[in-house]
């Protein structure tokens, strides 16, 4: 699955339950959403043991919450809301360097690359970004919000989220193409290993 | 700013970010969060209770902190709370936007100390008195329902400021305890 993935439209039946507090319909809602949350988390977070306990808190906040979710918009937005809104705040609780010290290692070395393309080299230079502006980036490159709703959710004005969205690309782009450059030179480096052996 | 940076400015996803795959959780956590909602159910009734019972004091105390905090944010900047003020002076909205910013950013910053130091504390304190655990799960509980209603109005002002002062509290029961183990020590 691609992208946010979190696009999945939840049966009426299921979400009167949930909101009756049947487990059931609670745990169905959680098997369709948690790839999702998970993922959208640890793309925020960076860190996959703190998306965890975000995704956990998440779904508990939304299934005591969900009685007062009117139907107004669909239910995934709503809960895609409330994982952002979590992510967000623990990260803002989060002292710097206890980030830096749960930060769970997701970098894979440079060889582990070879052969996987571009793709691993954008989830990589992903994790490069400070958390200010990989959230921006991925908010609205990805989840597609609106640089009014991302300035919203982080409490900042308009003009700071263009402007991080901005950085946050050039520094991707700088990233990948160091990136690929890297890659091809251990790559020849390898070939030339390769024909010494 | 150049027809570039226009183009991608206005662009979805120039870096293809969308074709990222989603991540696999590799977990299922479902047992937890099940048993963390039926506790709730649980709890929601006696918790109630208990919190008329103890808690009556503890809500005075903390309402006086709260107000005592936005009262010293007040006088600290009249302008940015009185709009007649504030168009007197010729201060505008974005000077508005940007002290409310400041003043999250503060608060946010204050309470990342706290917890830290909160956390040493707790490191170093070896025992506690029935009573005064009872007291810290009371203000954890409190904390975690601020974090709850933060979740959702993520730069509510009084939110930061409430989780502030409940880490305050919290701070100062184990500073207190701290002080007795230390006393204890020092008498031997």
């Amino acid at each position: 699955m691609m992208g946010s993935g979190f696009d999945i439209h939840l049966d009426e039946v299921t979400l009167a339950g949930a909101k009756r507090g049947d487990m059931r319909a609670c745990e169905k809602i959680y098997r369709s959403y948690h790839g999702p949350a998970y993922s959208l988390a640890v793309r925020i977070c960076k860190c996959r043991e703190l998306a965890r306990d975000v995704t956990q808190e998440a779904f508990i906040t939304a299934f005591k919450r969900v009685p007062q979710f009117r139907g107004e918009s669909p239910f995934w937005g709503w809960l895609r809301r409330v994982v952002i809104n979590h992510a967000i705040s623990s990260l803002r609780k989060q002292p710097r360097y206890d980030a830096v010290e749960l930060e769970d290692n997701m970098a894979h070395t440079i060889g582990d690359q070879d052969g996987l393309g571009r793709a691993m080299d954008l989830s990589q230079a992903l994790e490069q970004l400070s958390d200010e502006d990989r959230l921006v980036v991925w908010l609205h490159d990805v989840e597609g919000y609106k640089h009014r709703e991302i300035a919203q959710m982080v409490g900042k004005t308009e003009s700071y989220s263009k402007t991080r969205l901005n950085r946050a690309r050039a520094r991707l782009r700088t990233l990948i193409t160091s990136n690929d450059e890297r890659g091809t030179l251990i790559l020849n480096g390898g070939t030339a290993r390769n024909a010494l052996a | 700013m150049t027809a570039h940076d226009e183009w991608e400015q206005n662009s979805d996803d120039p870096l293809g970010l969308r074709n990222l795959e989603t991540i696999d959780p590799g977990h299922d956590g479902w047992a937890d969060i099940e048993s963390a909602l039926l506790a709730h159910q649980d709890s929601k009734q006696a918790s109630k209770r208990s919190w008329q019972r103890a808690g009556g004091w503890f809500a005075v105390a903390a309402s006086l902190l709260l107000v005592f905090g936005i009262s010293m944010r007040n006088i600290e900047n009249p302008a940015t709370n009185n709009p007649a003020l504030a168009s007197d002076t010729n201060v505008g909205a974005s000077n508005f936007v940007a002290q409310e910013t400041d003043n999250i950013g503060a608060l946010i910053g204050l309470s990342q100390n706290m917890e830290n130091q909160v956390k040493q504390l707790r490191q170093g304190t070896s025992s506690m008195p029935a009573e005064s655990a009872i007291y810290i799960a009371e203000l954890e509980d409190l904390i975690a329902q601020v974090d709850n209603e933060l979740s959702f109005t993520p730069d509510s002002i009084d939110l930061w400021g409430q989780r502030v002062n409940l880490l305050l509290d919290l701070a100062q029961i184990y500073q207190q305890q701290w002080q007795i183990d230390y006393g204890r020590m020092a008498a031997l």
